[in-house]
Order: structure tokens, then sequence, then C-alpha cells
């Protein structure tokens, strides 16, 4: 090896002052002027609000057509004490936004309303007027 | 005429939520989601506190970064603000 002086300087140098100085900040790239660095997410549930509020919610979904709701939004079966016959058409995202914010749903008394809101509120994918509850949920929505 | 002051949209109205190299940052009003990557969380971030113009960002930016060579750094960073106003993720005051 040559004794050319090392334009690198290497661990067992010690610290450099002007280094030590700086090591603490993590480099940060502003990137390039035609660059971009936000990239926009808009879900088609968003871009439909306009639907939304038209979708429909069947309390209780087709698959449990026949049961009541209990207090706690649980489907029972028919006639159970304390539970509460289904509404007789299925609400719409509209009618529902507005029981959610306060409001009753057509139909309904305060006790009902409430079991038909909580049922609403444990409604899981796959079942039927998820996807208009979810859209609810969205800003705008 | 003043430099414009750039201010980060309310935590209230956002959620942020690091993803490795990206960071999504879900906006409450838009509903929509954005996915950021350097700097932007950091812009984000150093706006929160208070309104800053350019200057005064890339100031604070380079405390906490090593920004590189200065060269155009203010127009890149005016750049990325205006993604970022875009977005309704930055806003002027």
């Amino acid at each position: 090896m040559d004794e050319t002086p090392q334009p690198y300087r290497t661990d067992d140098d010690g610290p450099e002052p002007s280094r030590a100085a700086t090591s603490s900040r993590r480099a940060l790239m502003l990137g390039a002027i035609g660059a971009s660095t936000v990239v926009a997410i808009r879900p088609a549930l968003a871009q439909t609000t306009g639907s939304v509020l038209n979708c429909q919610i069947p309390v209780p979904d087709p698959g449990r057509a026949g049961s009541y709701i209990a207090r706690d939004g649980s489907t029972v079966p028919a006639r159970t004490q304390g539970s509460f016959a289904p509404p007789s058409r299925p609400y719409t995202g509209e009618e529902v936004k507005r029981a959610l914010q306060g409001g009753q749903l057509p139909n309904s008394n305060s006790l009902s309303n409430r079991a038909y809101l909580n049922y609403i509120r444990r409604l899981q994918r796959g079942q039927g007027g998820f996807t208009c509850y979810a859209s609810l949920q969205m800003p705008g929505g | 005429m003043a430099a414009p002051r750039y201010r980060a949209a309310g935590a209230e109205l956002l959620l942020v939520e690091p993803l490795d190299m990206f960071t999504a940052v879900f906006h409450r009003p838009s509903g929509i989601t954005h996915l950021l990557t350097e700097p932007a969380p950091q812009i984000l971030r150093a706006l929160a506190d208070a309104p800053l113009d350019a200057g005064a960002l890339l100031a604070r930016l380079s405390r906490e970064f090593d920004l590189g060579e200065p060269g155009d750094a203010e127009a890149m960073l005016l750049a990325r603000l205006a993604e970022l106003e875009a977005a309704g993720l930055v806003e002027r005051v």
C-alpha cells in the first residue's frame, strides 16, 4: 500500500469534531421538485357520497329474516321477551345517518330505535347492510 | 409582501400511522387517506406546533436533519408544501 493520505476516516481514527456534531442529525432528502411525496387513496366508498344515503340496511339482514332484535342489538328468536319485531322495511343510509346523529328511525320507538341501532352498529363484513353502514362512518358520507 | 406561513391540519383531523417506508395519513374531513414519503411526514410534524414560513421551516428541519447541500432546498421545500397544501394536509395562514 502506498502512503497516500486517506480521504476517508475510519472508526479507528477517533471522533472527528465536525462529524460528531452532525452525527445526531439523520439525512433527510427534500426530493426533486417534480417528484411527488404525497399519494392520495380515495376509497370508492368516499366517491359515492350521493348513493351512500340511498343504500339500504335491512334489520335484520336477509339471512336472519324473521328474527327479532334484542336491546343489545343481537338477533333472537321471534317473540323473545324484551326483544323487538324487526321494522317492516330496510332503512336507508340517510335514515340511519340521522338516527346515529340523535334522531329516530322511522317505525320505531325510543327503545326499538336503540335496539335497531345497536344491531346496525354490530354489523360485520359480509352481513347485509355492512357496506352501507361502513360508508356512513366515513366523513362526508 | 411577507412570505406565506404554513401550518399542518389540526391533529384532531388526522390519523397518522407510520408504515415502514410510508406514513399513512387519514384526513377525516375528506375521508381520504394519503400515503406520504419523506420528507412530507417530517414537514407535517414541523408545522404541527406553530405556523412557519418556508425559510423558518427550512431552518427548523435543518436543525433536526441533515438536508445535504443547500442548493435549491427552499424551492424543493416549497414544492413539498404545495403538494401537502393540495392534499389539504397543510394550509396557509
